[in-house]
């Protein structure tokens, strides 16, 4: 290969090109997805590729690092699109009106993020997701999680997923500054359960303590959680009493729905997005390094962009899964190469292929 | 759909849980004899057979592979192992995020200013400059605490910098401070203690969290001997 070749095909990092037989799976497996989606009304949005960045910058957090900013010709900071339940967030805000909710939309497109070169191991760039907005409480929940099961149905996968509350830990620990807060947030999620003791021996009582470290590190199956619950139940209030048991009534009902998942509670899910207001949840495959799908309900988050209403979703990272899902679905067909004639009737021949439904080549 | 998902299993980890033995990373050099002698104590015997990099525990429950010390989170991270043993020195390195599930009495060291003897603690007002094998320890440190530095990163023999006039302080692991002492160094100031941890891949944890959990109760727990 010549020096100028070898330039030429430098790939800068957080890119990726996908081609021929894989790029035609990648095609049909989104689609397969959207018309699930459809098929349960939620209708297709699409978003910018960059939009402003400042209105962006107090949702991205630690993520605001993995963002491409670039400046336009009038000298405004824009980004490029990192993640579509954001940029979806203010279109709807734009676009959403009170009498058209409840509204039903998803999506499945690019995303641009910065990739450390020594981490290949978030090789993130095509979400895909589902949102259901204008619509508050239990049959919600309810219809997104069944559609995120139908979702891993029709790819032929099985994973666990695993549903917690954000709710319950902004009901349980009001007595925590702000800063308290954040920190008991990172304990809990990273399991790290002797600093999270440690953190709420300083504002509660040592019994209350043992019962939500116990709580914040229990994970298990919707009756292993019930039980739990009732052993502890007494030393709890009666809302962070509610939450609990609304966790285990929408567990319930999706095991009589036919959830397809392992479904476990888990209260160290507490969402990794601040703007998580109800359920949270991710899904788990064994063989992946981190969660496939994850989601949850954000009520706040819309209110940002200048439009009051509940809102629950999810989304999935499909590029990284791609490979489990069921092999029947985006197999390239066979391919007729027609021969041995003239060009004219070959070309007739491929066509009377083509009207069958079958690939022909000349 | 597929037959496989006609079947629900909610009271069962099935489909969902990984089989096979645990996956632990464990590092070579001074920990490794700490933490096999912890856990025979524990009634987990391991043993790796001459420069064989993979071994199995008697009982079957763990996979055990011997990795550098730095590259022990880079193989949790991808999970290829599910958990790991290290040091916190190397988790604030990599900077990754691990569940931290325990933490072990043994291996703890301190993470330590030095300089030649005679040297006095530093101003806060001049810029420190400060020759590591840990920049983003001591980046993270000084800065937030308002200390401007410049760093020198090495790869190691740190103790040479303010010998030979590279940086006139280090900061290291510091465990007896033999080395130190043998360099007519000493020790400014203990930044932070460093312990062993127990860390697991989060994905690996969820999906593995019943035997990860098993694993835990047979390490807390005190054995005959120790019990005696």
């Amino acid at each position: 290969m010549t020096d100028s070749k070898k330039r030429y095909l430098q790939v800068p990092q957080g890119t990726e090109g996908v081609h021929v037989e894989e790029a035609y799976r990648h095609r049909r497996i989104t689609q397969e997805l959207l018309d699930q989606f459809v098929l349960w009304g939620y209708l297709p949005v699409e978003t910018p590729v960059f939009d402003f960045y400042d209105i962006y910058e107090p949702l991205l957090h630690s993520t605001s690092r993995d963002v491409y900013r670039l400046i336009d010709r009038e000298g405004d900071l824009l980004m490029l699109r990192s993640d579509i339940t954001l940029f979806l967030a203010k279109q709807m805000g734009l676009w959403l009106r009170e009498e058209e909710l409840p509204a039903r939309v998803c999506y499945g497109d690019t995303i641009l993020r910065h990739q450390n070169v020594e981490d290949i191991s978030k090789n993130e760039f095509f979400q895909i997701g589902a949102e259901l907005i204008g619509k508050a409480g239990e049959p919600a929940d309810l219809e997104l999680l069944m559609l995120l099961s139908e979702i891993f149905s029709k790819l032929g996968l099985h994973p666990a997923v695993h549903l917690g509350s954000h709710q319950f830990l902004t009901t349980c620990l009001t007595e925590l500054s702000d800063t308290e807060l954040n920190r008991a947030v990172t304990f809990i999620r990273d399991r790290r359960d002797d600093s999270l003791r440690e953190l709420l021996e300083s504002k509660l009582s040592s019994r209350k303590t043992e019962v939500l470290t116990t709580l914040f590190s229990f994970i298990g199956t919707p009756r292993e959680f019930e039980r739990t619950v009732y052993s502890l139940g007494g030393e709890l209030s009666q809302l962070e009493l509610e939450e609990l048991e609304y966790l285990s009534s929408l567990a319930e009902q999706l095991v009589e729905l036919g959830f397809s998942p392992d479904l476990r509670i888990d209260l160290s899910e507490i969402g990794a997005q601040p703007y998580y207001t109800g359920i949270v949840f991710q899904a788990y495959l064994p063989g992946l390094d981190d969660a496939i799908a994850s989601g949850g309900r954000y009520d706040k988050l819309l209110e940002r962009f200048g439009f009051e209403c509940p809102s629950v979703g999810f989304s999935m990272l499909l590029r990284k899964i791609e490979d489990l899902v069921d092999s029947s679905i985006g197999r390239l067909p066979k391919i007729t190469k027609v021969e041995g004639a003239a060009f004219k009737e070959a070309f007739h021949r491929a066509q009377e292929l083509r009207k069958k439904g079958e690939v022909a080549i000349l | 759909m597929s037959s496989r998902n006609a079947t629900t299993a909610h009271n069962t980890d099935t489909a969902a849980v990984q089989e096979g033995p645990l996956t632990l990373a464990l590092p070579k050099g001074r920990l490794f004899d700490q933490v096999q002698d912890f856990f025979l104590k524990k009634g987990l015997h391991f043993k790796f057979e001459s420069r064989k990099l993979v071994a199995h525990d008697e009982s079957g429950l763990l996979k055990i592979f011997l990795v550098k010390n730095a590259d022990l989170p880079t193989y949790v991270h991808h999970g290829i192992a599910g958990l790991g043993i290290c040091g916190e020195d190397v988790l604030f390195e990599e900077g990754k995020r691990f569940f931290r599930l325990r933490k072990f009495d043994f291996g703890s060291t301190s993470m330590c200013l030095a300089a030649k003897k005679g040297y006095t603690a530093p101003k806060k007002s001049r810029s420190l400059t400060v020759a590591t094998k840990f920049p983003k320890f001591t980046l993270d440190y000084f800065h937030r605490r308002g200390h401007p530095i410049e760093l020198i990163k090495l790869n190691g023999s740190v103790e040479l910098a303010p010998i030979l006039g590279l940086a006139p302080y280090i900061v290291d692991l510091v465990e007896t401070g033999s080395t130190l002492k043998a360099n007519n160094l000493e020790v400014v100031e203990v930044l932070q203690t460093i312990v062993v941890q127990l860390i697991a891949n989060p994905s690996y944890y969820k999906l593995n969290y019943r035997r990860i959990n098993q694993l835990l109760d047979m390490l807390n727990s005190h054995s005959k001997e120790e019990r005696e």
